[in-house]
């Protein structure tokens, strides 16, 4: 079976690395952007598997570059899952409401990192 | 003879006719008089114009004048008869009494006198007025009142022709009468003067008052100021005033507040240095009393009152206002002509300065406080910023160092030794402490900044109780420390932010197995005390000292309890206190130095009674109720995501942890679904399942079983409805609810808007018994929340309703992603006029008149509309 891509939206470098070491360690091919117009650019390009989304990003934010991918015919139902760094409850549901298949708070837990993106993979397919 | 007598008889006869006509026009000159007087009391020159006409007229006089005494001279007051230039000339050269005049003679001795030709009176001296006036014979009586003389009355003819003694006795009867007039002009004049000083008086007072009021009431200095600077001038009766303030640093007074003066001069006042020496307003200041300059012409000028003198102004006074010896300010009144300023005057701008010095020294305290204050909130605010920005930026690299140790710890890349494995635990572990420091800071921050929002809901007090006490079971039992729980009678579900209330007991008892040594006990004890629930949390540790007690609360203070073996963050306590307070509650600590402490959390059970309502919810008709759904899930997140999901669709959702805690509340509740997690603690979803499905009361509620583990065969066996494998989505979850008939169908679904609850029901009896699910909602607002909501096969509505009307709210389903599609049928009494028409063009799909309402009609019309976009959606591929 090939791997599955996993597009990680990032600006931090270390954070970028974890979630690169976590999710190779895993298994999965992951490709990385640093910027939400990069991201969204990638998206396009290689057509990942998952998304997971740093919400807060130098110039475009996480949320408006969610809305370029569910603009677009080709990454329209592609699954992408928010990472935010505040976890205040009011800020969870501004992301759900944006759209957003799933959310991870940070710091992400390295144990659990893996099966939390195939389960939002997963819940993709069976929705759809 | 007879002739004679005759003729003596018809002179007799003539002479009394004379006599009589005189009478008659005397007694109505007389009576003009008395109407004069009575209609004009107040006009004295009215009455004495009536006197010396009649006077003229009756006496058969050229002219006739009232001269009135003004001290040693007489001073004419009235004339009849006179030309201007005689008239100016006795204006000019009043009389005096001597024998000179006719006028002279009379005032001299008090009594009637006649010259018969003045020009053959060797003793006349008046000439000058003779060759002006021509005057020859002249009568003159005394105007006395009370024993005084007040005047003269005269007449003169310019023939030498003596008046006769009818003449006298008019003159001297007219004289009488313009005395007496004189006398109750006098009177009513006196009277006036004295009701006015009253009223001045009166309107003094009620200044004073007001002053004092606004003093007492505005903390505004200008407003205060002003208020009395206005009185000031306008019960002085002066033109203008100002006052000023004294600048005890730079020794100087400058101008708070003008009243009746320029802006031209306000500004040029405020750009002149009023020293303390040297200047009117300093002098007064420091002799203490009222100082006046009563013309700005003949005096030398300070800098001040040269800007008066140069804008117009002529006479001035400054009274000091002091306060405890020290000299606060002056206020000073001004006037644009010259004249001194009476004692009353100063008396009463006494009176309103020292209100003024009042106000002004409130003033400077209030504004003193109110500038520490605003400084205080900017820094507030500048740190709650700070810390949620400083706190959002430490979780980044935070989220490194324990993501990168725990990748170690979970052996990803490798085996560890004991010493590395030690210290990565000990990265994780401050790491980990790291992150929950920042996040109390962040939610403190969040609330000084009125941002955190309580998320209610219903759960039950003993689950979540219990869930906080297994987090710390580990520790207190590191440490034998003994743990009990005790739930009052009464005490069951609880109308509260579950996680903020979890996090505040938690808190709670982290800090009491902290200070408690070991062996210690830690008692948690819930009790419902009034319409309060009371939990406390007690410890067997050292205690804290009664000053201690409040200043625990706040942020970075542990007390004197330090704590030998473990971190605290300083800040749970704050933010506990914070969190109850959100929720109406308080809390407090009870405690004995050596024995234990005692912390005691009150929150109000009515919590959601006060959490508004909206306002168009009629909470004495039930709607039908909007499903609700037990979620029992053990996993934190999962719960509050099914939860957030279902509400997200108008399911009202209550949680349980476990399966104890579940089968309670489905017992209790009844809900029209339970969304049941297999792997639970205490009893698992299985036993559940089987509990539910073995007693008839719960056996019919369908049940969605949300697992990690695909065991779909024994689900069903069990009598589960639906079953999920995790993870799940929203869709998920929403389907298999409406497929389990917990949510109506979307496709029988009706959203009926109309703030005539009646005409709701109507729809319902109609739709209804069909197999439709009628979902009301009186306004528009809510009507729209529904819809998007729900979804519904179709909207019904009435155009006409309060706040948000039946158009915009077509408007606003129309723009909605999730709700243009569906299909909207009006409902309405209106009678749609071509623009009415015009506006829901292409929007709607059918209007139907309520006057022609026709329960078959509607329903053929409901199954059409609702048909045609099945069909329509089913192509779609």
């Amino acid at each position: 079976m090939k791997a599955q891509v996993v597009l990680v939206v990032e600006d931090n470098e270390h954070n970028r690395k974890l979630v690169r070491d976590v999710l190779g360690f895993a298994g999965f091919t992951v490709i990385e952007a640093t910027t939400a117009e990069d991201g969204v650019a990638l998206a396009l390009e290689r057509s990942p598997d998952i998304v997971l989304m740093d919400l807060q990003l130098p110039g475009m934010d996480g949320i408006e570059a969610l809305r370029l991918l569910r603009d677009a015919p080709k990454t329209r139902s592609l699954p992408v899952v928010a990472v935010t760094a505040f976890a205040m409850r009011d800020d969870r549901e501004r992301v759900l409401s944006a759209g957003f298949d799933g959310y991870l708070e940070k710091p992400i837990s390295v144990r659990a990192l893996p099966d939390q993106i195939r389960g939002f993979m997963g819940s993709k397919e069976v929705a759809e | 003879m007879a002739e004679v007598a005759d003729r003596k008889a018809y002179e007799e006869i003539n002479r009394l006719r004379a006599d009589l006509a005189a009478a008659r026009q005397q007694q109505s000159a007389t009576s003009e008089i008395l109407t004069a007087l009575g209609k004009a009391a107040s006009d004295l020159d009215a009455i004495l114009g009536t006197v010396v006409e009649s006077a003229q007229r009756l006496c058969t006089a050229d002219v006739s004048q009232i001269h009135l005494v003004d001290g040693d001279l007489l001073r004419l007051a009235r004339a009849a008869g006179s030309s201007q230039e005689v008239i100016d000339y006795m204006v000019a050269n009043p009389v005096d009494r001597d024998r000179r005049s006719l006028i002279g003679r009379v005032a001299l001795y008090g009594r009637t006198q006649q010259i018969t030709d003045v020009l053959a009176d060797p003793e006349y001296g008046r000439l000058e007025l003779q060759s002006l006036a021509g005057l020859r014979t002249t009568l003159g009586v005394p105007m006395v009142l009370d024993d005084d003389l007040v005047g003269v009355m005269v007449v003169w003819r310019t023939e030498v022709d003596p008046f006769d003694d009818r003449a006298e006795e008019l003159l001297t009867t007219f004289a009488a009468q313009a005395a007496i007039a004189l006398r109750s002009v006098n009177l009513v004049r006196a009277l006036e003067a004295r009701s006015d000083e009253l009223a001045r008086k009166v309107e003094q007072l009620e200044a004073l008052a007001e002053v004092g009021q606004v003093v007492s009431s505005s903390l505004d200095v200008d407003e205060v100021l002003s208020t009395i600077v206005t009185h000031a001038v306008q019960l002085s009766g002066t033109d203008g005033g100002s006052i000023f303030e004294f600048d005890d640093a730079e020794q100087e007074f400058n101008v708070r507040t003008a009243f009746g003066t320029s802006t031209a001069l306000v500004d040029d006042l405020r750009r002149t240095r009023i020293t303390l020496t040297g200047t009117l307003v300093g002098r007064a200041a420091t002799l203490g009393h009222p100082e006046q300059v009563p013309d700005l012409r003949q005096v030398p000028l300070d800098p001040h009152l040269q800007r008066l003198h140069d804008a117009g102004w002529l006479s001035v006074v400054a009274v000091p206002m002091l306060r405890e010896g020290t000299i606060v300010g002056a206020l000073v009144v001004r006037r644009m002509t010259p004249g001194g300023f009476s004692d009353e005057t100063c008396d009463l701008l006494g009176d309103l300065r020292s209100q003024s010095a009042l106000a002004i020294l409130n003033a400077r305290l209030f504004r003193e406080l109110e500038l520490k204050s605003a400084e205080l909130e900017v820094a507030s605010k500048h740190k709650s910023e700070f810390l949620a920005s400083m706190s959002h930026e430490l979780r980044t690299p935070l989220n490194a160092v324990i993501g990168f140790s725990e990748v170690l710890l979970e052996r990803m890349f490798g085996d560890l030794n004991e010493r590395q494995d030690e210290y990565l635990r000990d990265i994780w572990g401050s790491g980990k402490h790291l992150l929950e420091l920042l996040n109390e800071i962040l939610d403190l921050s969040k609330i000084e900044a009125g941002q955190m929002i309580l998320e209610r809901s219903t759960f039950g007090v003993r689950d979540a109780l219990e869930y906080s006490m297994s987090l710390v079971r580990e520790r207190a039992a590191r440490h034998g420390i003994a743990l009990n729980l005790e739930v009052g009678s009464g005490v069951d579900l609880l109308d509260a932010d579950e996680l903020r209330f979890k996090q505040v007991v938690l808190n709670l008892l982290s800090n009491a197995v902290k200070f408690t040594d070991d062996g210690g006990r830690v008692s948690v004890r819930a009790t419902s005390q009034g319409t309060e629930l009371v939990v406390t949390v007690s410890d067997t540790g050292m205690g804290v000292p009664p000053e201690d007690r409040e200043r625990i609360f706040e942020s970075f203070q542990q007390g004197k309890r330090a704590a030998p073996k473990a971190e605290g963050t300083g800040l749970g306590l704050t933010l506990s206190k914070r969190i109850v307070e959100l929720h109406g509650g308080r809390i407090w600590l009870e405690s004995e130095v050596g024995v234990g402490s005692t912390f005691c959390i009150g929150i109000p059970a009515s919590a959601r009674m006060t959490s508004g309502q909206p306002m168009t919810e009629a909470p004495d008709i039930p709607w039908p109720s909007v499903a609700n759904v037990v979620v029992v899930e053990d996993d934190r997140r999962s719960s509050e995501l099914l939860a957030l999901y279902l509400r997200g669709a108008g399911v009202e959702v209550v949680t349980a942890r476990d399966g104890e805690e579940g089968l309670a509340l489905i017992r209790r509740l009844r809900p029209t679904g339970v969304v049941l997690d297999i792997r639970l603690p205490k009893l698992d979803g299985w036993d559940l399942l089987a509990l539910l499905k073995a007693d008839p009361a719960t056996a019919p509620i369908p049940v969605i079983i949300v697992s990690m583990l695909d065991e779909r065969g024994k689900g069903f066996a069990l009598g589960a409805a639906e079953y999920l494998v995790k993870p799940v989505g929203r869709d998920d979850v929403l389907s298999a609810l409406a497929r389990v008939t917990v949510l109506p169908d979307r496709d029988r679904l009706v959203v009926a808007i109309d703030d005539d609850r009646l005409a709701v029901d109507l729809v319902r009896a109609v739709l209804e018994p069909e197999g439709w699910t009628v979902l009301g909602a009186t306004s528009g607002a809510e009507g729209l929340a529904l819809a998007t909501a729900r979804q519904p096969a179709v909207v019904l509505l009435d155009l006409l309703m309060p706040g948000m009307d039946g158009f915009a709210l077509v408007d606003a389903l129309r723009r909605a992603e999730a709700t243009k599609d569906i299909p909207i049928i009006v409902l309405t009494s209106k009678t749609m006029t071509a623009q009415d028409k015009d506006r829901l063009n292409g929007q709607i799909s059918y209007v139907a008149r309520k006057a022609e309402f026709d329960s078959a009609a509607l329903l053929s019309l409901v199954e059409r509309v609702t048909s045609a976009r099945t069909s329509r959606a089913s192509e779609a591929p």
